[in-house]
């Protein structure tokens, strides 16, 4: 296991009745440590190599799956349908975007120590207030969490205060994520409009083309996924994770018993949007690229399916879907471009309408109706 | 009237100089009763009072200046047919419905009009919905446990553990219920009547002085029903309740006290024989 | 009657040319006869024509057929008198044969000497029988040759169109001819007014005329004359009073007035803001017409969506593929008629709502119809639905834009005074939006069907037990509402391209109509989508396009903050659930 010995006493207790969790948990640290093996130790020429690219790719994944984990705490557990959660993962990837901009330094192609190249593209003659601060990593690292957070703690504490639920909210997460989009397209913005940040060069001095360096980010990401699991995984056994449960399915009923159900929606709200931030922070550095695309409505629809294909409310299942659908995208984007959006639609009817519980909820099925028969 | 509010207010018995009490609001503060979620006061008898409360729904009068006392420790029964008002005054009780004229409060020094459902809940108010509304992924004792009055910040939350008094409590409560069997199911394969102990039994963890309890008997068997009237005579005095009811034969089984209401506002009130030969009430319930 | 002596004119045309075509033909020094034959002509007017009043119009069109040729002489002397036999035929074919002369657009065919007026197009010329203004198709640039003009001709031609057109019969062309006029204020142009205005009826063209001379007479000697041109120029909102008016309040380096007189400078400067807060109150009136017509676009796009998500609950996130699908529709009926383009709205519109109407219903029967009662998962599965349509239309017709033409009648504007026109399309639209949504009320209120839907969205299970088909009734209702999306499809095909992703532009759009009237009042809607088109008008000239978008989209989420509900929410215990 990935973790280090003095957390897995608090961890053990967690995982102590979630057989799913330690599975995945398990398979994920066996993964990590033979494709890092299989990369750095044995020779290219080899059968057994598995290739930067693979590593990079499956980076990605992880990366996509701390995000499905992200989405799973709103949706699965506390029934907010949000259609903006990529807005959330897109922020906290603008904030790593800049670092490893800033980073570049005089080695971009205009070659100015100071501003970035697209600034200098436009004519810019210095460097916004709002990059200040960006050139330390802690600093981006702060505002991966906080930029994400914030904006969830804003929308979050307008709508729910004013109880906007259920599809009305939806939309407007939606029109969130799109006004966003629109507002990031803009040059005048300031984050490279329709190119986004692109060809940086190295973090915290490390070259980012260098091998050594993917496979540690992809390590990285594995780490941050386990433990974005275990933290989740606590949250949701915990009184407030049932709570949350219990606003889900009767909201009255939990407000007439004395909860403050806008407080504790807020409070999943923010967390899953941190989340989904450091998601998006850790993706920036593996792709290369962080452009406005990743606010498109689409994407953050797309990420609902994972997490509807993997099974609701259940953490271990996001990532699942998370992984599998974007394993048979990135196939079909290859094999067959045109079938992939026949494919991503009917997915989302077919597991609407015959898998409401996802994978999951299919393989529990057919687990209880085994147990049935034995019986 | 607005300077009478604030020199009555001014000339309260029960608390003199409110203005000086910590954490209160200057008392000529918008000019209406200043009385903020406090500490619940009783002493006059009266849990609850409502007074010429209306409530209009797009030009309808759900409530017509209706004025309803409840006393500490009462079991009251409140009928009345469809439209008669029944469900929205308990929402504005609970703070669900603002009123539009009239004032609800709750105690002596708990103006109901100016809390929240949060608060109003958190002061000793409980309630029961009209169809039974439990946590239907929770097990019997999970729902028991969120009902539990405790601190329910969310911080709080997250943290929290139960110690073994609050065990046993839900294990009392369990016990008063008759659920103590079904303690790990998942509430939603509850029978219906067994849903609507539940609620009941959600109510209790609160602690609650005043318990709304709408239409409790709705859908059960005989069995359940006396099982049910058993549980609300053995919370009476313990508790306010104030229960909506159709059913007549379980009203009379309860009943010490009936208020009959029509249009918004009442119509009788007293014993269930005094308010059954009411000529009024044979009328709205019969018909000429 | 009039008719039948038109089509003798053009006989008599015809055969006029015929003789000189043959004249050309067997004589190779064409030029020589046509001056010889001038003269002769010339002489034969001369003494003929007022003797023979009668016959005044053949011997026009002779005579117009005959100069016409004569206008290819040699000399420009012999041109000169050419135009002048062109002043005693005043008609509309004598000025665009004179204008095309000044314009260099006359040719002769090199062929048969024949005068033509030529347009250009790409690999040459179209040309056009000067005389018998038949369309003689395209010819190349070495196949005709340009009748040349000098200064001076010029000069004429220009005084001889001027005095034709202020004496035109058509008070379009009279009107024309003054707007022309006033760009070219001259003594010799005022005199042509001045003379014009005496034997002017038309109001419209008088006040044209009044304006140019005051234009004018701004700059007159005597001070009164200016001080009343003034004050009429306060008066127009053309561009010309403005900048004329301005010019007499210029100052010089130092900061002092170029212009003494101060009386005159303050009446000008009342008449300036006299014309700016005219100006201001149109450009008022336009922003607002643009917001009422962004608005309409808006209601149509919005309003099949209010009856699935109001009436029925139901989330259709594929609602802006069944837009597409009605502009696709558009332009294949447009593909079926091609000659047909102005009437081709008429077919579309009928058909968009049918084959939207159809998909919805199928949409509705084989996923929603499963779903009722769980909106998040309708929402997921229907925007499953829009994918796969979208993909679909690519596959079908192309990931490109295809352009869906504009039938003529459509195209142009009403131009109610200097400042403000509004464009048809627009008008057009507003007023179709606004007859769809009475209609739908029509259909909601009045008809079987409109009850049924009511009952069925007010209480479910109480319409079924009292023996309405509530399938058939949601599947018609989903229909209706996906076939209006449809007609908004037609409509949408007018302003903008016709794309895969036409439908994903407008539905965040409708949605926040929707949210922003109210769910489950139609009339919410229409105030919702009029007054965020305006909004967003409003603020477009001041943030810009997008900041507008985002600036709306943070007003809504604010306004619900005190109507969660939209502007018309349902009240009372319905409304709970």
């Amino acid at each position: 296991m990935q973790q280090p010995n003095q957390q897995k006493g608090i961890f053990a207790s967690i995982l102590h009745d979630d057989r799913g969790g330690k599975i995945f948990l398990s398979v994920l640290a066996v993964v990590v440590v033979l494709v890092s093996t299989l990369n750095l130790f044995v020779p290219e020429s080899a059968a057994l190599h598995v290739s930067t690219y693979t590593v990079t790719l499956l980076g990605k994944y992880l990366s996509f799956a701390l995000l499905a984990i992200a989405l799973d705490l709103v949706w699965g557990y506390c029934g907010i349908l949000s259609l903006g959660h990529g807005a959330f993962f897109a922020l906290g990837g603008y904030a790593m975007g800049m670092y490893l901009m800033r980073q570049i330094g005089d080695r971009g192609v205009y070659g100015n120590a100071e501003l970035p190249d697209f600034m200098v593209f436009l004519n810019w003659s210095e460097l916004p207030w709002y990059w200040y601060g960006f050139d330390q990593f802690w600093f981006a690292i702060l505002m991966v969490v906080l930029a994400p957070g914030l904006l969830a703690f804003i929308f979050g504490w307008l709508t729910f205060r004013s109880r906007v639920t259920g599809v009305y909210l939806s939309i407007l997460t939606q029109a969130l994520t799109f006004a966003l989009l629109l507002a990031f397209f803009r040059n005048e913005m300031g984050f490279g409009g329709n190119n986004g940040l692109t060809d940086f060069k190295d973090i915290l001095g490390f070259n980012l083309q260098e091998n050594s360096t993917r496979v540690s980010l992809f390590i990285i990401t594995a780490l941050a996924l386990a433990l974005g699991y275990l933290v989740s995984r606590y949250i949701v056994t915990s009184k407030l994770g049932r709570v949350v449960v219990a606003i889900r399915d009767a909201e009255d009923r939990a407000r007439f018993i004395g909860y403050r159900v806008e407080y504790y929606k807020l409070w999943v709200f923010v967390f899953s949007a941190i989340l989904a931030g450091i998601a998006g922070a850790l993706y920036v550095p593996q792709v290369g690229i962080i452009n406005p695309g990743e606010f498109s409505p689409l994407n953050s629809i797309e990420l609902v399916v994972w997490v509807a294909v993997g099974g609701r409310a259940t953490l271990y299942g996001a990532v699942i879907g998370a992984i599998l659908v974007n394993y048979s995208k990135t196939f079909l984007t290859g094999a067959l471009p045109e079938v992939w959006l026949f494919a991503l639609g009917g997915l989302f009817i077919l597991v609407t309408l015959y898998l409401p519980k996802g994978i999951i909820g299919l393989i529990e099925q057919i687990k209880k109706r085994k147990s049935a028969a034995q019986s | 009237m607005k300077t009478l509010d604030k020199l009555r207010e001014t000339m309260r018995r029960d608390r003199v100089f409110d203005f000086v009490a910590e954490g209160r609001y200057p008392f000529s503060q918008q000019g209406r009763h200043t009385v903020v979620p406090g500490q619940l006061d009783a002493s006059h008898g009266t849990i609850l009072y409502m007074e010429n409360v209306t409530v209009e729904f797009d030009g309808f009068k759900a409530l017509n200046e209706l004025t309803l006392y409840i006393d500490d420790g009462e079991l009251r029964c409140i009928i009345g047919p469809n439209g008669a008002g029944k469900t929205t005054m308990m929402d504005v009780i609970t703070g669900k419905t603002k009123l539009d004229t009239g004032t609800a409060y709750f105690g002596q020094s708990m103006d109901l009009t100016r809390m929240t459902e949060y608060d109003i809940a958190s002061a000793g108010i409980g309630r029961k919905f009209q169809k039974p509304t439990v946590f239907p992924e929770h097990s019997v004792f999970n729902n028991l446990e969120l009902a539990m009055q405790t601190d329910k910040r969310v911080w709080q939350s997250l943290i929290a553990k139960l110690n073994g008094e609050q065990l046993d409590h839900i294990d009392q409560v369990m016990n008063t219920i008759g659920l103590t069997e079904q303690r790990h199911n998942r509430a939603a394969l509850l029978s219906h009547g067994q849903k609507q102990w539940l609620e009941i039994g959600m109510l209790l963890m609160q602690n609650p002085r005043l318990l709304l309890i709408d239409e409790p008997v709705a859908g059960m068997t005989h069995q359940e029903m006396d099982k049910t009237a058993e549980l609300l005579l053995s919370l009476e005095g313990k508790h306010s309740i104030v229960v909506v009811e159709h059913d007549m034969d379980f009203v009379r089984s309860i009943a010490r006290k009936v208020t009959v209401l029509h249009e918004g506002s009442v119509l009788a009130e007293g014993n269930m024989d005094k308010v059954q030969n009411d000529a009024r009430v044979i009328e709205v319930y019969l018909g000429e | 009657m009039l008719q039948t002596t038109q089509k003798t004119q053009i006989k008599v045309f015809d055969t006029f040319v015929a003789n000189n075509k043959k004249l050309f033909h067997k004589h190779p020094a064409g030029n020589l006869t046509v001056v010889f034959l001038s003269f002769f002509i010339l002489i034969f007017c001369s003494l003929f024509t007022p003797s023979f009043a009668e016959d005044k119009q053949s011997n026009d069109n002779s005579a117009f057929a005959y100069a016409v040729n004569a206008l290819n002489a040699k000399s420009f002397k012999a041109k000169a008198d050419a135009i002048k036999i062109f002043e005693t035929i005043n008609n509309k074919q004598t000025i665009n044969t004179l204008k095309a002369l000044l314009e260099s657009r006359l040719f002769y065919r090199k062929s048969d000497q024949l005068i033509v007026i030529t347009t250009e197009s790409e690999n040459g010329y179209h040309i056009t029988d000067a005389i018998t203004e038949n369309k003689l198709g395209e010819v190349g640039k070495r196949d005709i040759k340009k009748i040349r003009v000098n200064n001076k001709l010029r000069k004429q031609l220009r005084g001889t169109i001027a005095q034709l057109s202020l004496s035109n019969e058509d008070t379009d062309i009279r009107l024309n001819a003054v707007s022309e006029i006033t760009k070219i204020l001259n003594q010799d142009t005022i005199d042509l007014l001045r003379n014009a205005l005496e034997k002017e009826k038309n109001d419209a063209v008088n006040e044209l005329i009044h304006l140019a001379l005051a234009l004018w007479d701004i700059n007159s000697a005597d001070k009164n004359i200016r001080l009343k041109a003034i004050s009429l120029l306060g008066d127009s909102l053309s561009q010309e009073a403005r900048s004329k008016l301005s010019k007499l309040l210029d100052k010089a380096e130092d900061g002092t007035f170029l212009l003494e007189d101060a009386e005159i400078r303050n009446a000008a400067k009342k008449a300036l803001t006299h014309i700016d807060s005219q100006l201001d109150f149109y450009a008022l009136i336009e922003k607002i017409f643009f917001g009422l017509s962004l608005g309409s676009v808006l209601l149509l796009a919005a309003i099949g969506l209010a009856i699935t998500f109001g009436v029925m609950g139901v989330i259709n996130m594929a609602h802006g593929e069944l837009i597409m699908i009605g502009a696709y529709t558009t332009y294949v009926v447009q593909l079926l008629m091609p000659d047909n383009i102005a009437l081709s709205i008429f077919v579309a519109i009928p058909a968009a709502f049918i084959v939207s109407g159809l998909f919805g219903i199928a949409i509705e029967r084989s996923v929603i119809r499963h779903l009722y009662g769980r909106p998040l998962e309708t929402l997921l599965a229907t925007f499953g639905v829009s994918l796969v349509l979208q993909q679909l239309v690519r596959s079908i017709f192309s990931p490109l834009n295809r352009s869906v033409e504009t039938p003529a009648w459509m195209s142009g504007s009403l131009e109610i005074n200097a400042a403000l026109s509004l464009t048809y399309n627009r008008l057009y639209i507003v007023l179709f939006s606004l007859i769809v949504f009475f209609a739908l009320l029509l259909i909601l209120k009045k008809t079987t069907l409109g009850l049924k839907v009511r009952a069925v969205s007010q209480n479910r299970a109480m319409a079924k037990a009292m023996g309405t088909r509530v399938e058939w009734v949601d599947a018609l209702t989903f229909g209706l509402g996906s076939g209006i999306a449809g007609v908004a499809g037609v409509a949408l095909s007018q302003l903008t391209n016709v794309g895969p992703n036409l439908g994903q532009a407008y539905i965040i759009d409708s949605f926040m109509v929707v949210v922003f009237g109210g769910v489950g009042n139609l009339w919410g809607t229409l105030v919702g989508a009029m007054s965020l088109g305006v909004i967003n008008k409003f603020l477009e000239p001041w943030a810009g396009a997008v900041l507008a978008k985002i600036l709306v989209l943070v007003l809504i989420i604010l306004f619900i903050q005190k109507r969660p509900r939209g502007l018309f929410p349902q009240k009372g215990r319905a409304a709970e659930n």
